[in-house]
């Protein structure tokens, strides 16, 4: 790695009170991206290497009259499903240096400071910046056709600050149509196109909840824009509009201003999905964050575990898209909303997207999936996350991108050859969720970033990934283009995503690489050597007996300058 | 243990349910036969009978014959046969067969009087049934509607599943019809076919013990053969291996003082020395401890170091063999409620609470503790179990697992099996229920240890040379009585009856 880490502040003795191997002493560093810890000790080898975006909250613990061994010293609350604690000596108020530096440099925000992404030196060789295109990404899906058309009016950020600047709507709606249905959808957020099916024509939409409000206001532009997004697929006689909230949830939205679609939209049929807020998903994480760190509770573990909801919500999530993907496959298009159309709905239209469109379980693919409907359609990563703000206890975070990464890892447990990427890339997505060494999860959306000029003064997390896309690579992958995948979403077949929700447990086993992938990979590699071998030995036979060669020259080698993957198939079925 | 089994429900359950209700038209019947085996013969069948596919809708039904032979309920449906067959394809039964001796219970129903009757063999039925019920030991759950069946016939049929499935006498499982006819005592004696001419040891003989003694490195143990025409023990294989200190007559003397002449058993040596060795409670409180203390000295002396044993007390820290029953009852309900949407929202505390994977797991972790002594602490361990024909067994042979390589490989975990399972004298007959004639003495102990096997081949995936198929294959032979191995209680009870 060749980042640049600006040298702060070293050298002090510290006790890093670790829940697994007791109190550790040694020293630590702290730099403007990183707090960095190794212990003195050489037999106990602790080193902690922890980027301060991490670190949602710092606290001083004990004070300086307080008793008991270790009990002076900084609580540090991570984003990351764990703890830190640091013992110090009690004269001289040895912590206040620390403290200090911690607060500053983990909440740069809060003072005026910039964030670590925009001191990154960091060169790559590939720039990941380029992995998304939203034109081109339209073109790949056909786009525009005689239904749907591109449109320019957001270029400015006018019709809605948190969308894209380029938006795909029914071609027979005029942008006058479009300024009237957006004075309709919470902030703007009206009904445009995420995805659509190649053969059947039929199409994913997104918005935000119509402002119905208490009186049960109707808008007809509104009515009938969503009958032309109904219109422009042949088979769909109901556009099926997929509220994601609970059905209370949608009538109690009524009271701010917002709701849902009533009878009045005659050729629609509503239906809820029931999945829960934001805040309700931030407590759900919370629980399991105690009953799994520092300590997994092991006695009834499986009750516990039920009792947090986080797979509940996880099964609600993903059986929500698979609703979705099944409606749009059997030719049915669908509009999806949920109240701003920011979290649930991102999750939604992305996991039934991945469901049906097996370019985005490639490893760009998947990249341009999380640019396309989470950056660019405006999921806050800023507030959800609270990147370098001090903040911890603000209502708006929220970890809903982290859940989608745990539904995206569902299916991959359930579909093994079906993704091109590994887990080993999924953990690295929710490490730089938090890290602040990249631009990518930066800002709400696209007009925030554009006002910081993000793209020309950050770096893309694409581009450390694709510059060594082997890492991320899953070895098991067999493309299988036109699958639609259909996890299934009962409680018997999700797991705990033991590898990221309990990882700093050295109690948890976890396998960097399981041993399955690496013979997998070494049998991958002997393949190519027979099959270089066999290419050398045919080429040395044609040159003495051409005739010979032209005969038995199996299939193969004439595939040889296809792609690997390609090649390997028949060695993957059986598995 | 539940993943390997095809799983019913799919994510169409959260769909609703499509439109389109075809009606289900009832053609001339095609002739429709079964496969039968050699001696299998047809006891009763009836027609048009529907064979109920979901709890919700009776959209997926099929149609066809309900046959009971003498070995297994068969449903043939009409129509084509499916172009594919389902992947786990068996190969001695078809997809709608079931074993006789694999049905829990056999209920029928009469819908309209609201009458409902568990039957046994030789029963008498009141009320024509409408509905069969057949709870399978592998978990299966499967109903069969009479409404367009002939009433007396169908009564007939559920009359004769129930009644054949509840065999007399030992004799009576199809096993020895089978066997006479495809089987002979000889060539074929050591079960399995050769593979890449390695056979499975089935540990009948002394060179199977030495080769074993050999290959583990137990140069202070002997084959012993006091056992022969099982003169001290009724339990006990023929063959047993005991410290070279101990001389048969020794052996001969001390086997009164345990339950059923069980003198400790030899299992396994580590390459460090330490042994492996399963023992019985005492027969003979009074001779007891004089008897033990001779037989620790005796296994002190076969340890290259000489070191003391230590006694692990299986009885006082595992669950009983009842309380494991009922554990995989309440499992086996919740596995297979259906409407399966019951069991979904509770389903991660019911299986909690049905304490079954809390089994799971205290016999994993007892092994483990027995793993460390051996392994980490080079101490020979025996494992005492009152009757040694239980716990002893799940015990032993995943310490073996844990600790020993070759018996990850195929053959070497069928050794494993046959070793300290089969030959030990476990009591297959009676925990598996075959004769169903004393349900307190069921326990699924065989089946726990596959489910141990297969958490270890879950967190270890490159360690084992057999996959979760053969361990499912391996767990649904108990129900098919064609094999001897899984049918009898002791060695000497299957010797005598096959002979």
């Amino acid at each position: 790695m060749c980042e640049t880490v600006t040298r702060l502040e070293t050298d002090q003795e510290i006790i890093y009170m670790c829940p697994f191997s007791g109190a550790v002493k040694g020293k630590v560093l702290i730099t403007n991206y990183r707090l960095y810890f190794k212990s003195s000790d050489a037999e106990v080898p602790v080193v902690l290497d922890v980027p301060l975006g991490v670190i949602s909250r710092v606290e001083k613990m004990g004070g300086a009259s307080s008793r008991g061994e270790n009990s002076y010293g900084l609580d540090i609350t991570c984003k990351d499903m764990r703890n830190l604690r640091f013992a110090l000596k009690q004269e001289g108020h040895s912590r206040r240096g620390i403290f200090d530096m911690l607060f500053r440099y983990a909440f740069p925000l809060s003072h005026g400071l910039a964030l670590f992404a925009y001191l990154n030196q960091e060169k790559f060789a590939e720039n990941g910046w380029n992995v998304y295109k939203a034109m081109e990404e339209f073109r790949r899906q056909g786009l525009p056709n005689n239904k749907w058309r591109m449109t320019f009016i957001n270029k400015r950020y006018e019709l809605c600050d948190t969308y894209p600047n380029l938006l795909a709507v029914p071609f027979k709606c005029t942008e006058d149509d479009l300024r009237k249905v957006a004075a309709f959808r919470s902030r703007g957020r009206i009904p445009v196109l995420s995805w659509i099916h190649r053969e059947n024509q039929a199409v994913i939409v997104r918005c935000s909840q119509p402002l119905v409000g208490m009186s049960g206001k109707r808008n007809k532009d509104d009515e009938r824009y969503l009958d032309l997004i109904r219109e422009a697929n042949d088979t769909t006689k109901k556009l099926t509009i997929y509220d994601a909230r609970p059905n209370v949830n949608a009538v109690a939205n009524k009271a701010t201003g917002g709701g849902y679609e009533g009878d009045e939209y005659v050729n629609a049929e509503l239906v809820f999905l029931d999945i829960q807020n934001i805040h309700v998903m931030r407590e759900s994480l919370k629980k399991l964050k105690d009953i799994v760190y520092p300590n997994v509770e092991e006695s009834h573990w499986l009750s516990s575990l039920e009792s947090t909801h986080w797979l509940e919500h996880i099964k609600l999530v993903l059986s929500g898209a698979i609703q979705v993907a099944d409606k749009v496959s059997s030719g049915n298009s669908v509009l999806v909303h949920c109240s701003d159309g920011w979290d649930r709905t991102a999750q939604l239209t992305s996991l039934a997207m991945l469901m049906l469109d097996s370019h985005y379980r490639t490893l760009r693919g998947f990249q341009v999936l999380i640019e396309k409907e989470w950056i660019s359609f405006g999921h806050k990563f800023a507030s959800r996350i609270g990147h370098g703000d001090k903040n911890h206890a603000d209502q708006d975070r929220s970890p809903i991108f982290v859940q989608f990464i745990d539904c995206v890892w569902q299916m991959t447990k359930q579909f093994p050859t079906a993704f091109e990427f590994n887990e080993h890339l999924l953990l690295s997505i929710l490490d730089h969720l938090y890290s602040c060494r990249f631009g990518t999860f930066l800002y709400n959306c696209e007009n925030a970033r554009d006002q910081h000029d993000l793209r020309s003064k950050t770096t893309s997390l694409w581009s450390l990934v694709n510059s060594k896309m082997d890492l991320y690579l899953n070895p098991f992958y067999t493309p299988e283009s036109g699958q639609v995948l259909y996890p299934v979403a009962s409680m018997r077949h999700l797991e705990l995503w033991v590898n990221y929700y309990i990882r700093w447990n050295p109690r948890i086993r976890h396998q960097q690489q399981s041993p399955v992938e690496q013979r997998y990979k070494e049998l991958l590699a002997l393949r190519e050597e027979y099959l270089k071998k066999l290419e050398q030995l045919q080429l040395s036979d044609s040159s003495s007996s051409y005739q010979l060669t032209n005969s038995t020259t199996p299939n193969t080698t004439s595939s040889t300058a296809s792609t690997p993957s390609q090649q390997y198939t028949h060695l993957q079925t059986p598995l | 243990m539940f993943s390997g089994k095809p799983i019913k429900p799919t994510f169409k359950c959260y769909l609703p349910p499509a439109q389109t209700d075809r009606k289900n038209s009832i053609q001339p019947p095609i002739r429709l036969e079964p496969e039968f085996l050699p001696g299998e013969i047809v006891v009763n069948d009836v027609n048009f009978v529907r064979k109920c596919i979901s709890a919700e809708s009776s959209q997926g039904d099929l149609w066809g014959r309900l046959i009971c032979t003498n070995f297994k309920v068969s449903f043939i449906p009409q129509g084509p046969p499916p172009k594919q067959k389902s992947q786990l394809s068996h190969l001695l039964l078809g997809q709608h067969d079931i074993s006789l001796t694999c049905l829990e219970q056999v209920v029928t129903v009469n819908d309209t009087r609201g009458k409902r009757k568990v039957l046994g063999s030789n029963q008498k039925l009141k009320f024509n049934p409408t509905e069969l019920i057949l709870y399978c030991k592998d978990l299966r759950v499967i109903r069969f509607c009479f409404d367009e069946a002939g009433p007396e016939s169908a009564k007939k049929v559920c009359l004769a599943i129930a009644h054949y499935s509840h065999p007399a006498d030992l004799h009576l499982l199809f096993g020895f019809e089978y066997q006479g006819l495809r089987y002979h005592k000889g060539d074929l004696v050591n079960g399995s076919t050769p593979r890449g001419g390695i056979q499975t040891p089935v540990f009948d003989r002394p060179s199977d013990w030495d080769r074993e003694i050999k290959r583990t490195g137990a140069s202070g143990w002997r084959v012993c053969s006091i056992n022969e025409k099982y003169a001290i023990s009724d339990s006990l294989p023929e063959y047993i291996v005991v410290p070279v200190s101990l001389t048969d007559q020794d052996v001969k003397q001390h086997s009164p003082s345990f339950s059923d002449g069980r003198v400790p058993l030899w299992c396994w040596n580590h390459r460090n020395g330490s042994a492996l060795v399963r023992m019985a409670g005492p027969a003979d409180p009074l001779t007891q401890k004089k008897t033990e203390q001779k037989i620790f000295t005796a296994i002190t002396k076969s340890h290259p170091q000489r070191r003391e044993v230590t006694l692990s007390d299986l009885d006082k820290s595992l669950p009983n063999i009842q309380d494991i029953q009922s554990a995989f009852v309440k499992a086996r309900q919740i596995c297979t409620l259906d409407p399966f949407e019951e069991s979904e929202e509770r389903w991660l505390s019911s299986i909690e609470n049905s304490r079954w994977l809390e089994y799971v797991r205290t016999f994993l972790k007892l092994s483990a503790e027995i793993v460390y002594n051996l392994d980490g602490k080079n101490v020979s361990v025996i494992l005492l179990e009152e009757e040694d024909r239980d716990l002893n067994c799940v015990v032993s042979s995943l310490v073996q697992l844990m600790l020993d390589p070759h018996y990850r490989s195929l053959n070497g975990f069928q050794s494993l099996v046959q070793k300290e399972w089969v030959m030990a004298g476990h009591r297959f007959l009676d925990r598996c229920n075959h004769l169903k004639k004393n349900d307190s003495k069921e326990s699924p102990l065989f089946t726990l240890f596959l489910d141990c096997v297969w958490q270890m081949t879950n967190q270890y995936p490159a360690a084992f040379e057999f996959t979760e198929f053969y361990l499912t294959v391996l767990s649904d032979s108990m129900w098919i009585p064609l094999f001897s191995t899984f049918l009898f209680n002791s060695s000497k009870q299957c010797a005598q009856l096959l002979q």
